[in-house]
């Protein structure tokens, strides 16, 4: 079994600095989970479908089972982590609890960073356009309805719309 | 969810006696029913939930398992020896290493059934492709799987067996050759001569119907970390299992460890039945643990879970429906083959989710003559199991679609036919003819309220009205009803080997005044915490908030089985008040003495108890420090022990009922289909939390239509998985699933203590079929009816083209051209 | 699903690229991930060295030309969609992007990742061949440019040689009077098409002066359906001969039946999706000559 030579890492995870040592096949969901032990990023298929792994990096969504952590060398990833905590609910999350827009929470966390990117950079206009931007991440328990109001409460907030 | 026999004696009708005052609880509802927001949300908003694979311990190694390629082969022989030999590497093994762990067979009474034996790795042979056949342990999961591609197999393949019909009629391609058959179950179902008054019927409808095998396909794959105890030689199984309980069991006597065996799920991302069973790796893990005396993690990838993860559905159906001139339903006749792979799966056995099938078939419908067939046949396919609606969405699927033909043929709305045939609300107890016995419950006030919801007449003008655009829109109605929280009485007849069918709960009150209340059920996103937390507080008088909620550990009850089959809000539920209740009588004897009132005159509430009437009120936490701590306050005969322990068994089931509308409208030139409404009316008795009963049905809804439109796990005639990722196996996103509109019917409240129904599975119940018949009406000018699940663009377009509608002229004035263009983004 | 072993090489210039390419008979380039990542993650492919050209900011440009874009092969889905540029000379490439995978994986994802990829289904080996890109490629011996038509030589195959590195793809700005459209049918949002359709519709005096139609999905490479193009070109604009171009775009096809659309259904669709298409590139172009 060929062996490969491992590669010193520098990163910002969550505002906070890291420096490690990583074999280059290392996946940067398994880095986030295994390495650093910021198990709120999740797996679920490992080949780009479901979007549990999505953080982001470099200010915008990406897949962490589609990435490698040497890739990210030196680059700002940001988890579910960064969010708020359980005594102080970041405003997504609220909005989250809300309107009851988890049931077993798996695939949660991937949908909050994707919200997160989405409020950013997206217009969401129609409910539409929520649940195309939404289209990435499976969720197997909601059927998706209280995510999409959880967004257009978020998104109408940003725009000063009422809701 | 397993019912079954005893649907044919009925029982005594209210085991329970329970008065008025029980059925509403209390005058004061603070909790039960309110939108209280879920307590277990904010761990799992913030990254802060403890899945299986979340979990680390020291010296914990990874493993992988080598799964057979072979859908039907014999092993001649396995050699680890390089694998043995690679880097990371503990140790590689076979079955051979296991031979002291017996195989597990999931027995049952049920005449002509057979039993599969089930080995933990395939021994001599396999029979489905992605059977365990041999493990790799090593310091990582990437370690073991370098590994597993250095083991070398030498199988001889024998003929698969993949098609339903041939394997059943086969008496040479046998999957387990001491049955000389494939046909592992038969049973019959029957009521009046379904089959001479068929024959004499003035009209009939009739079709063989196919539902697709589906995966449960929930978002954490399955999950297993064992960690064994030297010194005390105790063994613990974390595992993203929906029934610690029934795991703990067959784990202590397959490993021989009665009492010391624990099985905890921790937080579950979902199951929806499919982590209901007992998985080889379960047994694997805890084994090894044991052997190596280190913790043994194995976290499932999504291709391995797909492939060996029980599988759904998987139906053949003929089935015909009789009935006269005025519309009014005779007879049913149906011949189920059920598919149910190559295991008869523990505990449920291969027979519940086919049974179910023919168990209710005749639905909600007054149908006087019945009689259903079902046999279960063994293909070299991963064994099925419970998968949400178990059975009924095939049968509702089947049914649903009989009626709207018979509709078609009468020249009758839909909807009116279901009128005229529905069990009426005087109707009640109402006997089917396969034995079930419906309870009161909202048939006709369910379909009513979907059509008032829908707007069925305008609708149906509008439809009238686009069909001369040449738009093909087309409305579907499901109306279901189906058994939940089922008791002793019904879960013990088919003689599998657990009993499902009551729950226990014990409260307490710490010494700090603190409330925990302990579950033998396991949320696995069901909101179990905040439910019972509701639950308990209410009855309690604390807040939810205040409660504690122990669930998922097999060691903090004697015996609990799990979450499935709709039965956690029932019995759960109902175990919770009386046990609350219980202790609630103690704390007013507590505090009667503390406060020097009668009994009768203490209150509790926001986690105080006071005298009526009056400012004299102490706090839970008082009562507890007089109680625990203070020996000065109370006399010795007055310390009682603040803790309580029931247990419920509703020991027959509730009905629940819903109707569901769904709205499409299909291009009629690609056939793309296109949700444009879904509309649910449902009875489900009182609501706990209307938040959650919305999203149980909204999720329920959407694999329903994941069913009935994209999910279909495909073989090749070798036992090839060709939907093997999910890239294939299709799930539905946020775009494919429309706004899902529910509306609830509480009118009648069933004779349990909290007056609850289970209402977890109704939603992929009704889904598939109302979907179906929406596709059918969408189609029906073309004379086109829908037999098979999912109806994929490719199937939709094989049946258009074989009735032989041309684009263009089907599609009757759909002007071409520019007119007809792009939905182009920018305008 | 885990990767099996490699080394790992992040190169800075193209130069660097071409060079560690070289330096192994088994090295691949990563560019975005989004169709290499999965593969290794199943072990379908298994390389010796990856060489991440994710740091040569060279190859991330999108630059007006004389005559025309030139979209480096790291420009990421999304900033094909969103740059002014595009959108002003191209707005079918965002009509397009928006049908490929998800926000997070546009975000990743390359036009060149995806034209070295060369799925036949791909939104981008489709872009190309209607658009009539010409490819830029590096290699030991240099740069040289291919044509879609040569360059596409199969599913997942292209003719970029051992050591080559794909570096842009230069689009020629469409003639004046020229509209342009894309539609796909998939199952669900952001799935590979079954089939996709684009088309340039070029008017003078409301005479076809240029047409092109290019499909996907119904073939071992995007195809251009050379006998609807010449039935259009020449002749005055007019739904019924958008209409005898689309049945036309059938011609030649055989396309292949997998697990969720048969070559009959494929070749249904075909007909369809270019009538649309057409009509919608035709409306654009006599918007663009008012
Ligand atoms: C869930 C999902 C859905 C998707 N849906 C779609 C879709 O609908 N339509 C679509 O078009 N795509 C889709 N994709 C694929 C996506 O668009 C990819 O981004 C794209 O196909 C590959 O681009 P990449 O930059 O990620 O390439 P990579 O994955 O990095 O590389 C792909 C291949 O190209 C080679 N390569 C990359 N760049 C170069 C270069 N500059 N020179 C030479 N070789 C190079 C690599 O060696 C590799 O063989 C989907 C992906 C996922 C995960
Ligand atoms: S785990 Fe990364 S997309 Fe599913
Ligand atoms: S909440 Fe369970 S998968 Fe989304």
């Amino acid at each position: 079994m060929r062996m490969s030579r491992t590669v010193d890492i520098e990163l910002t995870v969550n505002g906070e600095s890291f420096a490690e040592t990583v074999e280059p096949r290392l996946l940067l969901s398994d880095f986030l989970r295994e390495t650093l032990g910021l198990t709120g990023t999740h797996v679920g298929c490992e080949h780009g479908i479901c979007g549990a792994c999505t953080v982001r990096v470099n200010g915008v969504s990406a897949r962490s089972c589609l990435m490698f952590a040497v890739q990210a060398d030196g680059a700002t990833v940001e988890t579910v982590e960064s969010l708020g905590t359980v005594s102080s609910l970041h405003r997504i999350q609220e909005a989250f609890r809300k309107h009851h827009a988890l049931q077993c929470g798996f695939c949660t966390p991937g949908f909050l960073m994707t919200v997160k990117d989405l409020l950013e950079r997206h217009p969401l206009t129609t409910n539409a356009d929520i649940r195309d931007g939404l289209s990435g991440n499976i969720c197997r328990c909601t059927g998706y309805d209280h995510i999409v109001k959880a967004v257009r409460e978020l998104a109408n907030e940003r725009d000063g719309v009422a809701s | 969810m397993p019912m079954n026999d005893a649907a044919f004696q009925p029982g005594p009708s209210t085991p329970v006696p329970l008065s008025e005052d029980d059925v509403l609880v209390s005058s004061r509802p603070k909790y039960v029913g309110k939108p209280v927001q879920r307590l277990e949300d904010p761990r799992l908003l913030t990254g802060a939930g403890r899945y299986v694979a979340d979990m680390v311990i020291n010296r914990m190694v990874h493993v992988a398992f080598l799964r057979s390629d072979q859908s039907h082969a014999r092993i001649l022989a396995i050699r680890t020896e390089a694998a043995r030999a690679a880097t990371g590497v503990i140790g590689v093994y076979t079955a051979a290493d296991f031979s002291d762990i017996p195989p597990v067979v999931a027995t049952s009474r049920m005449r002509n059934y057979h039993a599969t034996s089930n080995p933990a790795l395939a021994v001599d042979k396999v029979r489905y492709v992605g059977e365990p056949v041999a493990v790799v342990v090593a310091k990582s999961r990437y370690l073991a799987e370098d590994a597993l591609a250095l083991i070398e197999v030498d199988y001889e393949p024998l003929d698969a067996v993949i098609e339903p019909e041939a394997a059943a009629a086969s008496t040479t391609a046998l999957l387990h050759d001491q049955f000389g058959t494939n046909v592992i179950f038969e049973r019959v179902f029957q009521t009046g001569e379904a089959s001479q008054v068929l024959a004499a019927a003035p009209l009939s409808v009739k079709g063989r119907f196919r539902f697709h095998r589906k995966s449960p396909l929930f978002m954490e794959n399955r999950s297993y970390l064992a960690e064994y105890d030297r010194g005390r030689d105790l063994l613990t199984l974390h595992s993203s299992t929906q029934i610690p309980g029934i795991v703990r069991d067959v784990l202590s006597s397959l490993l021989a460890m009665p009492g010391k065996v624990r099985v905890v799920a921790p937080d579950v991302g979902g199951g929806f039945g499919g982590k209901g069973s007992l998985y080889q790796e379960e047994i694997i893990v805890s084994a090894l643990a044991r052997k190596l005396g280190r913790p043994v993690k194995f976290v499932s990838d999504r291709m391995e879970d797909l492939a060996s993860s029980s599988q759904g559905f998987d139906e053949l159906v003929e089935a015909e429906l009789g009935f006269d001139e005025t519309g009014r339903f005779l007879a049913l006749k149906a011949d189920v083959l059920g598919d149910i792979g190559a295991y008869s799966i523990y505990p449920w056995t291969a027979a519940l989710e086919p049974v179910q099938v023919v168990s209710f078939l005749p639905g909600a419908y007054k149908i006087p003559n019945y009689f259903g067939r079902v046999r279960g046949v063994a293909t070299s396919k991963a064994p099925t199991g419970p998968y949400r609606g178990v059975g009924r969405p095939t049968s509702v699927f089947v049914l649903e679609r009989l009626v709207d033909m018979a509709a078609h043929k009468l020249g009758m709305d839909p909807k009116d036919l279901r009128h005229r045939n529905l069990v009426g609300a005087d109707e009640f107890p109402y006997r089917i003819g396969s034995g079930i016995i419906w309870e009161r419950s909202g048939f006709v006030e369910c379909l009513d309220r979907a059509c008032e919801v829908i707007d069925y007449e305008a609708l149906r003008q509008r439809q009238q009205a686009a069909r001369k655009q040449g738009r093909w829109l087309g409305i579907g109605i499901a109306t279901y009803a189906e058994l939940t929280g089922i008791g002793s009485r019904i879960s013990v007849a088919p003689g599998m080997p657990i009993n499902t069918g009551n729950e226990s709960a014990t409260v307490r009150i710490d010494s700090t005044g603190a409330v925990t209340a302990i579950f033998g059920v396991a949320s696995h996103g069901q909101s179990l915490e905040t439910t019972l937390a509701q639950i308990v507080a209410e009855e309690l008088g604390v807040r939810p908030q205040d409660v504690e909620i122990v669930h998922g550990d097999s060691a903090a009850t004697a015996h609990g089985t799990g979450t499935y089959a709709s039965r956690s809000a029932v019995i759960g539920g109902g175990a919770a008040i009386l046990t609350t209740r219980a202790l609630r009588e103690k704390v007013k004897r507590v505090a009667s003495h503390l406060l020097e009132a009668s009994v009768e005159d203490i209150e509790t509430g926001d986690g105080r108890i006071f005298v009526r009437g009056t400012d004299h009120q102490i706090t839970f936490a008082e009562l507890a420090r007089a109680v625990y701590s203070d020996m000065q306050t109370l006399p010795l005969d007055k310390r009682e022990k603040l803790e309580a322990s029931e247990s419920f068994d509703p020991y027959l089931g509730t009905t629940t009922t819903a109707t569901h509308i769904a709205l499409v409208e299909i291009d009629p030139e690609t056939y793309g289909v296109k949700l444009q409404r879904f509309v649910v009316a449902e009875d489900c008795g009182r609501m706990i939390n209307p938040l959650v009963v919305d999203g149980q049905v909204h999720g329920g809804v959407a694999q329903g239509i994941g069913a009935a439109l994209l999910e279909e796990l495909v073989f090749d005639g070798q036992g090839q998985l060709l939907t093997a990722s999910l890239v294939d196996y299709m799930v539905p996103t946020a775009v494919e699933v429309p706004a899902i509109e529910v509306s609830h019917l509480e009118s009648v409240l069933p004779n349990n203590p909290g007056g609850f129904r289970g209402m977890g599975e109704g939603g992929t119940i009704g889904a598939p079929a109302a979907v179906a018949n929406a596709i059918a009406d969408a189609l029906a000018p073309l004379g086109i009816e829908i037999f098979e699940l999912p109806a994929t663009p490719e199937r939709l377009f094989r049946l258009i083209s074989a009735a032989g509608a041309i684009p263009g002229k089907a599609g009757a004035g759909f002007p071409s051209g520019i007119a007809q263009e792009t939905n182009a983004m920018e305008e | 699903m885990k990767p099996a072993p490699f080394d790992y090489l992040a190169v800075t210039s193209i130069d660097e690229a071409v060079r560690a390419l070289q330096a192994s008979c088994d090295a691949k380039i990563i560019a975005g991930g989004q169709s290499l990542v999965p593969m290794m993650n199943f072990r379908l492919v298994q390389p010796e060295l990856l060489v991440d050209i994710n740091r040569i900011a060279a190859l991330s440009q999108i630059t007006e030309t004389t005559g025309g874009l030139t979209i480096g092969a790291l420009v990421r889905h999304v900033e094909s969609q969103k740059s002014q540029l595009t959108i002003r000379h191209f707005p079918v490439i965002a009509e397009a992007m928006h049908h490929v995978a998800h926000v997070a994986i546009r975000n990743r994802g390359t036009i060149g990742g995806s034209l070295v990829h060369a799925d036949p289904a791909a939104e981008w080996p489709l872009l190309a061949t209607l658009l009539d890109a010409e490819l830029e490629i590096h290699g030991p011996d240099g740069e040289r440019r291919a044509i879609p038509a040569e360059f596409f030589l199969g599913p997942l195959v292209t003719d970029l040689q051992e050591g080559e590195l794909l570096t842009a793809a230069h689009l020629p700005y469409l003639p004046a009077g020229a509209g342009a459209a894309f539609d796909e049918f998939a199952q669900r949002a952001g799935d590979f098409a079954i089939v996709s359709v684009g088309a340039v519709v070029a008017l003078r005096d409301g005479v076809i002066a240029e047409a092109r139609l290019a499909l996907g999905g119904v073939g071992d490479t995007p195809l251009r359906a050379q006998a609807a193009e010449t039935h259009l070109v020449g002749k005055p604009l007019s739904d019924g001969l958008l209409a005898q171009a689309a049945t036309l775009a059938v011609e030649g096809l055989e396309p292949n039946t997998d697990l969720h659309a048969s070559s009959e259904y494929r070749l249904h669709l075909v007909p369809i999706l270019a009538r649309r298409v057409l009509a919608t590139a035709a409306r654009r172009a006599r918007g663009a000559c008012e």
